[in-house]
């Protein structure tokens, strides 16, 4: 992990809130007020439940939800004054980030890139060092929608950083992913730490967490239970398995 | 146990109200019948309402000559001109209505020179003259001994001109009453039963040229087709790109492109509208060259001269910047309303009737007699309709035209607007469920949009 200190936060959010309006249910608090604070070269893993606020919160900083209110900056851009900046300073990836079913994989590398602002000569070099890097280049003409599981998960990892953004921003990143390729996502996470790069993501997969973050923050019912190092937070708790820390900070909250 | 015939009953039971649950399967087995056939009715009142209307108010010139030795009789320009108040029995609403010119010509002339003076064809008796005031219809009366020898008076029309059929049909409708008064008169003094007197029979000659008859056909089916490809060819890429992107789960990747909403959105409407455009293009162009032999087969047109099909090459290139507008009209509007589904289902049942709501009026465009005014080139979808209409037979209304594509213009740079503010909306973006009608106002007017 970087030195924190010298730089501001790759993300920085402050009472960030989003509320819905359900016809059935009229106004529904997803996020309560959230802040958070994660460095260049740092995992940070957002822990909860289903439905805990986790997927909202990172649609916010990823400018696919505006926040209803409080304030977020990605690398020091206030996502509702730029969002278009903010993305371009994001590689962002959930469960709903598909790929152009239609589209071939170096189609859509293409596609993000030009979008993304690379020139021409820029653009080809990148795609073919992606090709490489996530060992596309023997799928790269077939459209998306005949790849495998794994293959789509190559390709939309090589489309989040093609543009080397200082921030990913990972929603469950394993979910839905077999053994190889959640093994394969995790070592990606963790190149990207050395890399430099700031991850935020997203799980409820403890084992993840332990394993990867060098932050853990509990989120449960659109809040921010505690943040800190796994060891932080089991001496704050005084128990060992993740598992029960969380069930603890839940308890404490009254959930 | 349940008998096989129960077991299917039971099954069906449960099959039915599952399936009429769906709001969609409803909407079609029950809203949709009840609810279009009155819709359609009364559009297509209102409309044949509208037209006649409009005929009402259209004032024909009829040409009346005579054969050398032959003179028109006496009182048939004021029978001609007789205003015949709420013709098919309807009192006229107009102040003129059905209103006759009769031109006499002032020399005798033969029978081709009588059929040029409507026509213009070789022979035309207004060939040296420098602005010619043609007449729509003419009726031609051959002398007394020419009708001993068995000619008949001729009534010379243009069935591709709807003024000259308008006058066509006053003519027909205002002789017949004349010459029954005149039969009267003649066998009073003679003293003879009026019954024992032949009639002078009016013979009914179409005179269009073949060419236009071929366009009038043609401008009958192809104006209708420009509307209903328009909405066929923009149908499916709109519920595809909008509906079908949060169906598979690319809606989130688009938003993630460092661009604004609307310009997403904007290239969305953009790609519906280069297919709405190829595919109409393509279908006017093979009904244009297949048009002669379908239609022969068809035995269209059957009757009056045959029809002579020419590709319209400059109708279509003329109305090419109307089809584009409308288009784009027409994806706004579909990409829009599409955009409202949560799934491609619900999508293609929404827009089920969003395109009655086009073909409806292009139904009403191409009723006989309708012809493009200032007033129609303000209404949507029946403007683009009358002006193809208009350049497929060759009448060039210039200011109505003009007036056509501004309208269409406005419209779909309103449509544009409207369907990108509604796209950009959280709500709309990243539903879960289709948006309800009546929360359409609220969505619109609603946060949630952002760049």
């Amino acid at each position: 992990m970087n030195d924190s200190t010298s730089e501001p936060p790759a993300i920085l959010a402050r009472d960030l809130r989003k509320t819905f309006r359900d016809p059935e249910r009229g106004a529904v608090e997803a996020v309560r007020g959230i802040d958070l604070e994660c460095h260049k070269g740092e995992i940070y893993g957002l822990l909860g439940p289903n439905g805990a606020g986790k997927t909202t919160t990172l649609r916010m900083l990823a400018t696919i939800l505006a926040p209803t209110s409080g304030s977020a900056a990605i690398d020091g851009v206030d996502v509702n004054e730029n969002p278009l900046e903010v993305r371009r300073r994001i590689g962002f990836l959930s469960g709903t980030t598909g790929l152009y079913p239609r589209l071939t994989a170096r189609e859509i590398l293409e596609y993000f890139g030009s979008l993304h602002g690379l020139q021409e000569a820029q653009l080809a070099r990148r795609v073919e060092e992606l090709l490489d890097i996530f060992d596309i280049r023997p799928f790269q003409s077939g459209r998306c929608e005949g790849l495998s599981t794994g293959q789509r998960q190559r390709v939309s990892i090589a489309r989040a950083v093609l543009h080397d953004p200082p921030v990913l921003i990972l929603d469950e990143p394993t979910t839905g992913l077999d053994i190889l390729a959640s093994s394969d996502m995790i070592d990606f996470i963790q190149s990207r730490r050395e890399a430099g790069t700031c991850v935020l993501f997203s799980t409820h997969i403890l084992s993840e967490a332990e394993r990867l973050c060098d932050r853990i923050g509990i989120i449960h019912q659109g809040l921010v239970l505690a943040v800190g190092t796994l060891e932080e937070l089991r001496q704050r708790t005084g128990v060992s398995w993740l598992e029960d820390v969380f069930k603890t900070l839940v308890g404490e909250a009254g959930g | 146990m349940k008998s096989s015939l129960g077991a299917v009953l039971a099954i069906a039971r449960k099959e039915l109200v599952a399936s009429l649950r769906d709001r969609q399967t409803a909407i079609y087995t029950f809203v949709l019948p009840i609810c279009l056939y009155p819709v359609v009715f009364w559009l297509m009142v209102q409309g044949a309402l509208v037209v006649r209307g409009q005929r009402e108010r259209t004032a024909v010139t009829v040409g009346v000559a005579a054969a050398r030795e032959a003179a028109p009789p006496e009182g048939l320009v004021a029978a001609l001109e007789a205003r015949a108040e709420g013709e098919g029995g309807r009192p006229a609403r107009t102040p003129i209505p059905n209103e006759v010119a009769v031109e006499e010509h002032a020399s005798a002339l033969a029978e081709p020179a009588a059929r040029a003076w409507v026509s213009g064809e070789a022979g035309d008796p207004l060939a040296a003259e420098s602005e010619p005031t043609r007449p729509d219809a003419v009726l031609f009366l051959p002398s007394a001994q020419e009708i001993e020898e068995g000619a008949r008076a001729r009534l010379f029309y243009q069935s591709s001109k709807s003024r000259s059929e308008l006058a066509r049909d006053r003519i027909s409708q205002r002789l017949p009453p004349f010459a029954a008064r005149l039969r009267g008169a003649a066998a009073r003094e003679r003293g003879v039963d009026p019954g024992r007197l032949e009639p002078v029979e009016v013979q009914r000659c179409n005179v269009a040229p073949r060419r236009d008859v071929g366009a009038l056909i043609l401008s009958s089916l192809l104006p209708i087709l420009l509307v209903v490809m328009a909405v066929m060819g923009s149908f499916f890429p709109a519920v595809d790109l909008t509906t079908g992107e949060k169906e598979r789960r690319t809606a989130e990747t688009t938003l993630l492109l460092p661009v604004p909403r609307a310009t997403v959105h904007q290239g969305k409407i953009l790609a519906v509208c280069a297919t709405a455009v190829v595919a109409t293009f393509l279908n006017l162009l093979a009904i244009a060259l297949s048009a002669e032999h379908l239609l022969s087969m068809l035995n269209i047109g059957g009757g009056g001269p045959q029809a002579v099909f020419e590709l319209p090459v400059l109708a279509l290139l003329a109305t090419a910047p109307l089809a584009l507008l409308f288009a784009f009209f027409v994806s706004a509007v579909l990409t829009g309303v599409a955009g409202l589904a949560a799934t491609f289902k619900e999508g293609q049942a929404l827009l089920g009737p969003v395109q009655m709501v086009f073909i409806l009026p292009a139904l009403i465009g191409v009723m006989p007699g309708l012809e493009l005014t200032l007033g129609w080139a303000f209404v949507p979808v029946v403007n683009v309709v009358l002006a193809f209409r208009a350049m497929l037979v060759g009448e060039p209304l210039y200011l109505a035209y003009t007036v056509t594509a501004l309208a269409l213009l406005v419209y779909a740079w309103i449509a544009i607007r409207v369907a990108v503010r509604l796209l950009s909306r959280e709500e709309v973006l990243l539903a879960g469920a289709t948006i309800p009608v009546k929360r359409l106002l609220s969505v619109l007017r609603g946060e949630g949009g952002s760049d």
